[in-house]
């Protein structure tokens, strides 16, 4: 299983940048050229394909930050820290892309560019939430382990938090459009359907590009500090 | 429970013996209760408004302060490891810490409670309210009390723990504020934020005590 996951992860170089530049550039031509221009919202509409695929895939991340932890915690492998790292980093930058996104569509459909609606809120508290993740764990080295440990316990607090935080921030209010994609019968018609699935197509492999650089980095720096500890070991030997 | 009891009771009378800390959370809380009333001039017209968000910010800000030196003399004094190595158990050296940080902050959310009551003039001593206080307090102090496990020598760690633990307790503190401007009669029931504020403290309290064996390992 282990070798099978080493080899599928083996072929990122040659799999990931196609794919990616493909779907990016099919989802920008989608999203500014084919797809049609919505009758009540505009053009500020077509924002929609980068927003709904990037608020999605963050999720992901973030789940996958959590994982990683967990996994961390039980395998006592530093090679997840790295793993978790990542992909918090690039949640925190799709995190980013969703706020800036919604609050581009939001001054000329709302009147503001930022409301404190629930959906808006709790997305503001996870991007505050992983932020410090990523500072609670950069205050040490990459072989630290405590603070790897202590930074994994973070990761799992925030995403079980999650649940509770929607729940309050709904309770307090909600302004956002209901789901149109997520339900039975979706309420978008099949050109726009076509984009945001490109759209998915191309966030989630971008994500997963990235998140695969990232954790190349974070192994790197983990080794550089390795061999600089070593070395300062001889030294004193 | 015997050994419960006198992890307790190690950890209520640390808290007596390093009170300074103590006593400076319950000055800054005062502080900030009376910073809060010059800057929104409290003393003037109707404050039942202001009032549940100016008392959970100030409890949250001193209970996050305050109990984010927990194991601070533990790990200074070097004691933290002889008592993960003593018999009593991990998750019980986390509830003796809980329970004295729980009992000393409660008593100064009361000192805040009587003093806020004779600054503003507001009813702030009933029993539902103080419920309110019992259940919010237990919810947020499971919390800063596992983040409280942060190695001694993290630079800027006093700064560090409010950024890691405040953007966690934002649905406590809705919860909270909502309940006690319910309890005052600015909205209709405190009903759902009561159950907010429940489902908060057990997740808060399961969450600590499972994860704290893993965060104390040294």
């Amino acid at each position: 299983m282990t070798a099978l996951l080493e080899r599928v992860y083996a072929w990122r170089w040659s799999v990931l940048p196609p794919i990616t530049g493909v779907a990016m550039m099919a989802m920008i031509v989608g999203a500014l050229v084919a797809a049609p221009r919505e009758i009540i919202e505009g053009e500020v509409q077509r924002l929609m394909y980068l927003h709904v695929p990037a608020a999605i895939i963050m999720y992901v991340a973030f789940f996958f930050t959590a994982f990683a932890s967990v996994m961390l915690l039980w395998k006592r492998d530093i090679r997840w820290d790295a793993a978790a790292r990542a992909s918090a980093i690039v949640g925190v930058f799709l995190c980013g892309i969703v706020l800036v996104t919604g609050a581009i569509w939001g001054k000329p459909i709302w009147g503001v560019y930022w409301s404190w609606d629930a959906r808006l809120t709790s997305t503001l508290i996870l991007f505050l939430i992983y932020c410090a993740y990523l500072l609670a764990r950069s205050v040490a080295g990459p072989l630290d382990e405590q603070a790897a440990r202590y930074a994994a316990i973070f990761a799992i607090i925030g995403v079980a938090d999650i649940p509770i935080i929607q729940m309050s921030v709904r309770w307090w209010r909600t302004l956002h459009p209901q789901p149109i994609v997520f339900r039975p019968d979706p309420a978008l018609p099949n050109e726009m359907l076509v984009v945001l699935l490109i759209g998915f197509v191309a966030v989630l492999s971008l994500a997963t590009w990235l998140i695969s650089l990232q954790t190349d980095t974070e192994r790197a720096a983990q080794r550089v500090s390795a061999l600089r500890a070593e070395f300062d070991h001889r030294e004193i030997a | 429970m015997n050994v419960l009891g006198a992890v307790v009771a190690k950890d209520l009378k640390l808290a007596w013996r390093n009170r300074s800390g103590w006593l400076s959370a319950a000055a800054f809380s005062t502080i900030a209760v009376l910073t809060y009333s010059f800057a929104f001039d409290l003393a003037t017209g109707d404050v039942r408004p202001l009032l549940p968000g100016v008392i959970w910010t100030t409890f949250l800000f001193a209970g996050v302060f305050a109990a984010g030196q927990s194991f601070q003399d533990e790990v200074d004094d070097g004691t933290f490891d002889a008592l993960m190595f003593s018999p009593v158990g991990a998750t019980s050296v986390f509830a003796g810490k809980l329970v004295a940080n729980l009992i000393a902050l409660l008593i100064i959310e009361f000192s805040q409670l009587i003093l806020a009551t004779i600054l503003f003039d507001v009813a702030l001593l009933t029993p539902e309210l103080l419920g309110i206080v019992l259940i919010g307090t237990i919810g947020y102090v499971s919390l800063t009390t596992l983040l409280a496990t942060m190695g001694g020598h993290v630079r800027g760690r006093s700064v560090l723990l409010p950024v890691l633990s405040l953007p966690l307790l934002i649905p406590l503190l809705i919860g909270a504020v909502r309940a006690t401007g319910a309890s005052l009669g600015l909205e209709a029931g405190t009903g759902p934020w009561m159950l907010l504020l429940m489902v908060f403290a057990v997740w808060a309290t399961l969450a600590a005590v499972l994860l704290f064996p893993t965060a104390a390992e040294q």
